[in-house]
């Protein structure tokens, strides 16, 4: 398939890996964050850090939608869930999140209406043609689901459906690269940038990091040979002494992102002063909601939620997972206690999520290791 | 009784989630809606918001959450 094919070429991926080889410094240990979750879940898939040096270490970070919804954000979906009237759509992975008193899922059993929808605009549709019932779409994601959140409430504004409502959680991915910048816990030498992010907002806004923090950043595709490559431009960049954005997805990057996408977003949302990421704790201006214009459209108008901040289970390590403090084995109920079955942390729900990824790609490889 | 959980992901893409960008293909266009139906490589069909792109008949388009981020023949 074009696009595809050419960038899981097993000839150029060894090719590859040789060059990152002739460009790591002896002795010296490179700490590389893959700020998103699809990067983690192709770099497991593929094996990409098989074929990387000791001394190259990739840290999975926090760009997984699914991993960084705190605990009391779903049991506020829930609570709607289980108001009399209510459809709750949602993506399907968010209905195996664990609340504090257990997932959608677990809700739909109970008799809430909930359904798994693949877009925003299938909510809409589910609101028109159920005009005697509350449709509430719970909404999530980064810049890339936000602006089809912002199209479908736009849509629902035009064609007066009001019947249909949205719980935003849509985050921000600068914030919290900000905050893991500012972490003590952490010291990393480069980032590679989200590539699907970046057709919206574009590389600009990832200017930050080599400016304030002296650190590359590279945004990349997701095929293996992309990440790859990604990852041999910021060790050129170390290498040379340089620090600077540079754009290794030219093919589907626009360097100003999507104008139109942002303009959207700008009218139909608003930054929230705070909010809680699970790991991160809470975040200045980090996440969107609706803006007074849509206020009508904004399930946390029209429903009562418990609003409650809920603190993980103590026995979830998902925090560290996210922060990249510790890989996902090193979490003391991995693939025991938790799995993508019964997860108990989000990075376990989503296949984006560290955990998730490791579990199904990863875990065998080290296991050969260990034999 | 309950449905079983949405089976965990471990193909190419996760078809329950809508963070998952997809390379469709356009097949037609409803310019009065802003709307496309536009089709996977193996061949499933879906609607797709398309006010964030300029799309025609045979563009390739990267889709999030239902909604086409950008043209891929453009981008480059």
């Amino acid at each position: 398939m074009k696009y595809v094919d050419e960038y899981r070429d097993a000839g150029l991926g060894r090719a590859l890996a040789g060059e990152i080889l002739a460009t790591v410094e002896s002795g010296r240990h490179y700490k590389v964050m893959e700020v998103c979750g699809g990067h983690t879940h192709s770099i497991y898939k593929y094996g990409v850090d098989d074929l990387l040096p000791e001394n190259v270490e990739l840290v999975h970070g926090p760009g997984c939608p699914v991993c960084v919804i705190p605990m009391g954000r779903v049991d506020d979906g829930i609570a709607i869930a289980h108001q009399p009237g209510v459809i709750f759509a949602c993506f399907g992975d968010m209905m195996r999140v664990p609340g504090s008193e257990g997932t959608l899922l677990d809700a739909k059993a109970e008799g809430a209406d909930v359904r798994m929808v693949y877009s925003p605009l299938d909510a809409l549709r589910l609101a028109k043609q159920n005009p005697d019932r509350e449709v509430v779409f719970f909404a999530i994601g980064f810049e890339t689901t936000a602006p089809s959140t912002a199209l479908t409430l736009k849509r629902a504004k035009a064609e007066g459906v009001p019947n249909f409502s949205c719980v935003c959680n849509h985050v921000t991915i600068v914030p919290p690269l900000r905050a893991l910048l500012e972490s003590p816990d952490l010291r990393l030498d480069g980032f590679i940038g989200p590539g699907h992010v970046s057709t919206v907002v574009g590389a600009r806004p990832f200017n930050f990091i080599p400016a304030d923090y002296g650190r590359p950043v590279v945004v990349a595709g997701f095929e293996p040979l992309d990440i790859l490559q990604a990852i041999h431009m910021i060790l050129v960049q170390l290498r040379e002494g340089r620090c600077e954005v540079e754009n290794q997805y030219k093919r589907v990057v626009p360097w100003e992102g999507n104008m139109k996408a942002l303009q959207v977003m700008s009218e139909v949302f608003e930054l929230r002063p705070h909010f809680e990421w699970r790991g991160l704790g809470f975040i200045s201006q980090s996440a969107l909601r609706l803006s007074d214009a849509y206020a009508d459209f904004d399930a946390e108008q029209r429903f009562s939620t418990p609003g409650v901040r809920v603190a993980d289970p103590k026995a979830c390590q998902c925090g560290e997972v996210l922060k990249g403090v510790i890989k996902p084995w090193e979490c003391k109920v991995f693939g025991t206690a938790c799995t993508p079955e019964h997860a108990i942390g989000t990075c376990m729900v989503s296949p984006e999520g560290a955990c998730a990824a490791y579990y199904n790609y990863g875990r065998f490889a080290r296991e050969r290791a260990v034999v | 009784m309950a449905e079983h959980p949405p089976a965990p992901c471990v193909d190419d893409h996760c078809i329950t989630c809508g963070d998952e960008g997809v390379a469709m293909r356009v097949v037609a266009v409803d310019e009065s809606r802003g709307l496309a139906l536009c089709e996977e490589a193996e061949g499933s069909r879906s609607t797709v918001e398309i006010g964030l792109v300029d799309a025609a008949p045979g563009d390739r388009l990267l889709v999030h959450a239902g909604t086409a981020l950008v043209r891929l023949e453009a981008a480059a």
